[in-house]
């Protein structure tokens, strides 16, 4: 069956004075599926957003959201969407629990649900915490408790992990999947191909405004995957690559049978190895 | 009641703001000191009694003061504030109209700005049955909603807080110092006339000097004219690019 769109973008294109920004952008977003757009800085990710959520207008083309034309949407629509950047701010001079609590206010959630929230983030020990006082990776789990808070049915995260230590961005993007578990559709845009591979159901490679390539991050993978190979490190600590054919299945089983393998890894191209090959450029430009 | 549950949400985070920025605080505070301090002063140099015409100096200067630092600073400055820490866009996008933005951003510095007003008259030593009182808060009350007004087109021109100063100053520059030095000079004495800010420091200094005060048709249209000049600046403004610059 079918799964319900909640986000379509039509021929979506965005010309600044002097710029192209974006080009003729086409996909759709399921729910309770994680969409990544993938590009570099400056490939028209947070435009895209911005576009979407109604922030700012396309040159041409038509962006629905939940059923809306994004350039007619009014101030309910927020009720039903979270919205996360990278420089999306908290007030810094109140404490974590009122940061929650007036937006708890504006989208009528209940005190438990700000409890919940700060739970899964785990800010709740810090609750009476100054938010300017917080360390980055705790700000950043905050803003995203907030953009949560009222159980939105799509969030759009822009670069969420961006800066982020390791143990940071793994707790968010735990509570990712977590999210997308519970049925929400998640939009990401992100320049990190490994968090995008590990997280999304569909990606979008993003190039100077257009999409180069859109499917499940396995399809793309598979689908540059001319030329099947494999890494294998023997115990002599020598690593081969061998290319699928008879004779390395029969060299292989040969080392199998003298258990000669240490390790053994298919050679099909990453998303990175991918965006370049599309464009020519690397991913972390 | 939906919408009224957004607007306290907006006044609650305004209030926070500007109760825990020093510099803002300060501002009233420092209005009513030194309006209270000029009459001890001056009172203590005249022998206990203050002239008419030290008093209308004492008024003008207060109001004044209160006017620009409170509508135009105390409103310029926490929307700026909100633009440097990025927290205007997130309210923004959380589903506050910007309706509910502007009147939760001016409520607070307009009923401020009324109460230290009446507090700088208080302060003054004006004998208060010399004052009419429904005339002066009918002034005052539409004196400090321009004020918030501006305060509104200053936050939405500003980037950050250094800039909505200096934004702010040219206003400083017309609005309270015009009216402050028009006992000196004839001709700012008659630009002050053209002013909403002059209009209030007017009609004070009659009050000083026991005359009777009643609005001159000039009076009116210089108040309802600026009045319609700085919302329709402000909405132009709004329309273009919401409250932010980008």
């Amino acid at each position: 069956m079918e799964q319900k769109i909640l986000l379509q973008l039509s021929h979506i294109s965005k010309r600044y004075k002097t710029e192209h920004a974006l080009k003729d952008i086409n996909m759709t977003l399921r729910k309770g599926e994680i969409l990544g757009f993938l590009g570099p800085s400056g490939a028209g990710k947070t435009t895209t957003i911005k576009i979407i959520t109604g922030q700012l207008l396309p040159t041409s083309g038509e962006a629905k959201i939940l059923g809306t034309d994004s350039t007619n949407i009014d101030a309910s629509i927020y009720e039903k969407i979270g919205i996360v950047s990278d420089n999306s701010g908290v007030y810094e001079k109140m404490t974590v629990w009122q940061n929650m609590a007036v937006f708890a206010k504006i989208w009528r959630v209940p005190k438990e649900r700000i409890v919940e929230t700060l739970g899964q983030v785990g800010l709740l020990e810090h609750k009476q915490k100054i938010a300017g006082k917080l360390s980055k990776g705790q700000m950043q789990r905050l803003v995203l408790a907030r953009s949560v808070l009222h159980k939105p049915r799509i969030l759009f995260l822009d670069e969420p992990t961006s800066g982020l230590d390791p143990s940071t961005s793994l707790a968010i993007h735990k509570m990712l999947l977590n999210l997308r578990q519970e049925g929400m559709s998640i939009f990401l845009t992100t320049h990190n191909m490994e968090e995008a591979e590990k997280l999304c159901d569909r990606v979008a490679l993003l190039y100077q405004g257009k999409i180069v390539e859109f499917g499940s991050p396995q399809e793309i993978c598979l689908k540059y995957n001319q030329k099947k190979r494999y890494r294998i490190l023997l115990d002599s600590k020598e690593t081969v690559t061998l290319d699928q054919n008879p004779e390395s299945a029969e060299r292989i089983l040969e080392w199998m049978q003298q258990d000669k393998i240490q390790c053994i890894h298919s050679c099909e191209p990453t998303l990175e190895n991918v965006f370049l090959t599309v464009t020519g450029a690397s991913l972390n430009l | 009641m939906e919408g009224i549950v957004k607007l306290a949400a907006v006044v609650k985070i305004k209030w926070i703001g500007i109760s825990r920025n020093m510099s803002i605080v300060i501002a009233p505070i420092m209005t009513i000191g030194l309006v209270y301090m000029f009459r001890i002063l001056y009172g203590r140099n005249s022998g206990g009694e203050l002239s008419p015409a030290m008093i209308s100096i004492i008024l003008n200067i207060g109001l004044s003061m209160s006017i620009c630092s409170d509508g135009f600073l105390m409103v310029g400055t926490t929307i700026a504030e909100e633009k440097e820490k990025h927290t205007l866009r997130v309210l923004m996008t959380s589903s506050v109209t910007g309706v509910q933005y502007f009147i939760g951003s001016i409520l607070l510095p307009f009923i401020l700005t009324v109460g230290v007003n009446l507090a700088v008259l208080f302060f003054s030593g004006i004998p208060m049955e010399q004052v009419s009182l429904p005339i002066f808060l009918f002034v005052n009350m539409i004196a400090a909603f321009i004020s918030c007004v501006i305060g509104m087109i200053i936050g939405i021109c500003a980037k950050n807080q250094m800039n909505a100063n200096m934004i702010a100053s040219p206003f400083l520059m017309i609005f309270m110092m015009v009216p402050v030095l028009g006992g000196m000079s004839e001709g700012l004495h008659r630009l002050s006339g053209y002013l909403f800010t002059g209009v209030l420091t007017e009609m004070t200094e009659a009050f000083a000097n026991g005359k009777e005060y009643t609005l001159q048709p000039l009076n009116v249209a210089v108040l309802f004219l600026e009045l319609v000049i700085s919302v329709l600046v402000f909405l132009s403004l709004y329309k273009r690019n919401g409250y932010e610059g980008d």
